[in-house]
């Protein structure tokens, strides 16, 4: 197979564009190390390009391989049911290579995410001044709203139309009386009574 | 050996907290003092899905005694009077038997637990009521809370504003000065609470306290949340008791409820009004059927959790 081939293969799998024929291929050729550079130099490329924070590079594959390979070798030899015991510790040292690579990319993910959250703050201020000067503000939320709009349950009947506006009236009152830190928990109260 | 590299990447993930994560315990320091020392006041406006509102504030410390009063400008004179904060006075609506849960004191903001959930920065400055701010966020290290935005007066520390984000970044509730003077004490007159507004021990004794059968305890709990409040109160129209605990991380807090229910046809919901959510679950126990509701301002997802994790427990005999 040509070297394009794979790279072409490589940059789909990495873009999750890949269809099966090309996942294969650029499994089969993973065990190749000069593959394996190609394919973090592209992790790097992305996570540039997508102005992502850079983690120091990591071969998870490579370590997957070796753990196996060091595990591997007792449990052959082993007979009986030494030899399912030997299985579990290849599968639990598999599992603690995947989950350390796991909580790596979620702490990646994580401050990524903070940066986007940085930089959208501007953003999320702009439509209260250049929309329409009360409504823009409600719109931010407006996915997150349940049956409850205007602090009036609606569309329910029974047991929650007579229990649920008692709970929240009592969190809200409970919290203002104990608070004292600032004024918001008086004004989450007051909030409520305004229907 | 191939561990080693792995754990030290993994520490320095705690390590790497930005420089200025002390600059934020600071500001949060000076914030949790100077509401017990600085004299205000201003007017700020509350708002969040589907309510906004205006309300003036006075503040005052005088002789080591702090005296607060709130009045809401706009549709219904809702007012509270705090002493030492403590509730003074509050009209409107007040749920009965509210009071009767012991006073616990009110914990002061402790920057150095809010640490542990919370990743703490000051992340730039701004300008609220005429006045300049550093903006400090508060962001969650877990997906069980939300985050706060607070810009803080340079001069005093006090919040000028304060924003309540979810997970997506986006606005759940904003909290907001339009004025605010530091310079001028309010007097006796600005802080004397109007005639609707009724004693908090008026209140109390109209509702008497009731015992709960039942010990509760929750399975699972989100990280750094404690129990600060347990009260059973029994409802003027079903008659039936319903026992509440609160829990607090130290800024977020949620609420649990529990009450027997007769009615087969109740059903489950969960619901979202601003910041706060409401979830309930049934729940079955020796006493029979129960209804758990989690209210809070915490992700849905938190609030159905710990909704899943309510156990009963039946109490020994009443202690005589």
């Amino acid at each position: 197979m040509s070297r394009d081939a794979l790279q072409e293969s490589l940059s789909a799998v990495m873009d999750n564009e890949a269809d099966e024929l090309e996942l294969r291929r650029v499994l089969n050729a993973f065990d190749d190390a000069e593959t394996r550079d190609t394919w973090s130099r592209y992790q790097v490329a992305r996570a540039v390009m997508h102005k992502d924070l850079l983690i120091p590079r990591l071969d998870i594959a490579a370590a997957v391989s070796a753990a196996l390979a060091d595990e591997a070798v007792p449990a052959k030899a082993a007979r009986g049911p030494w030899r399912s015991l030997g299985r579990l510790a290849v599968a639990a040292s598999v599992t603690v290579a995947v989950l350390a690579g796991v909580r790596l990319y979620n702490q990646d993910e994580i401050a990524g995410a903070e940066l986007a959250q940085q930089t959208q703050q501007p953003v999320m201020a702009g439509p209260q001044v250049k929309g329409p000067a009360v409504l823009a503000g409600y719109k931010e939320s407006a996915d997150t709203t349940g049956p409850m709009a205007n602090g009036v349950l609606q569309g329910q009947s029974g047991w929650q139309d007579q229990r649920l506006p008692g709970y929240l009236r009592q969190h809200a009152q409970e919290s203002a009386l104990k608070g004292t830190e600032s004024a918001l928990p008086y004004a989450r109260a007051a909030s409520l009574e305004n229907r | 050996m191939r561990a080693i590299p792995l754990l030290t990447l993994l520490l320095s993930g705690w390590f790497a907290l930005p420089a200025h994560a002390d600059e934020a315990q600071d500001w949060l320091t000076r914030l949790g003092r100077a509401e017990q020392q600085q004299s205000f006041q201003g007017t700020f406006v509350y708002e969040r899905n589907g309510s906004f509102s205006t309300h003036d504030i006075w503040h005052r410390v005088q002789d080591g005694q702090v005296r607060e009063r709130l009045l809401q400008l706009d549709g219904s004179a809702q007012e509270v009077v705090r002493l030492d904060g403590r509730t003074q006075c509050v009209s409107g609506t007040l749920v009965a038997g509210l009071g009767n849960s012991r006073d616990a004191p009110s914990r002061a903001l402790d920057p150095q637990k809010l640490n542990q959930f919370y990743e703490l920065a000051v992340i730039g400055k701004s300008r609220v009521a005429g006045r300049n701010a550093v903006i400090v966020s508060i962001t969650p290290r877990d997906q069980y809370r939300y985050g706060f935005e607070l810009h803080l007066d340079r001069e005093t520390a006090l919040p000028l504003k304060s924003l309540l984000l979810n997970d997506q970044g986006q606005l759940l509730e904003r909290f907001q000065f339009t004025r605010l003077n530091t310079s001028v004490v309010p007097d006796d007159r600005e802080l004397q609470p109007s005639n609707d507004c009724t004693p908090i021990a008026v209140a109390n004794s109209k509702a008497p306290e009731v015992q709960s059968t039942e010990t509760w305890h929750m399975e699972w709990l989100p990280p750094g949340f404690q129990l600060t409040n347990t009260s059973a109160r029994k409802d003027t129209q079903t008659k039936a008791t319903v026992d509440s605990l609160m829990y607090e991380d130290g800024l977020a807090r949620f609420s649990v409820f529990l009450e027997p229910i007769s009615d087969a046809s109740v059903t489950e919901t969960r619901t979202q009004l601003g910041p706060t959510v409401a979830v309930s679950r049934r729940l079955n126990t020796v006493d029979g059927e129960m209804m758990v509701t989690v209210v809070g301002e915490i992700p849905i997802g938190t609030a159905e959790r710990i909704a899943l994790s309510v156990r009963g427990e039946k109490k020994p005999a009443a202690q005589p």
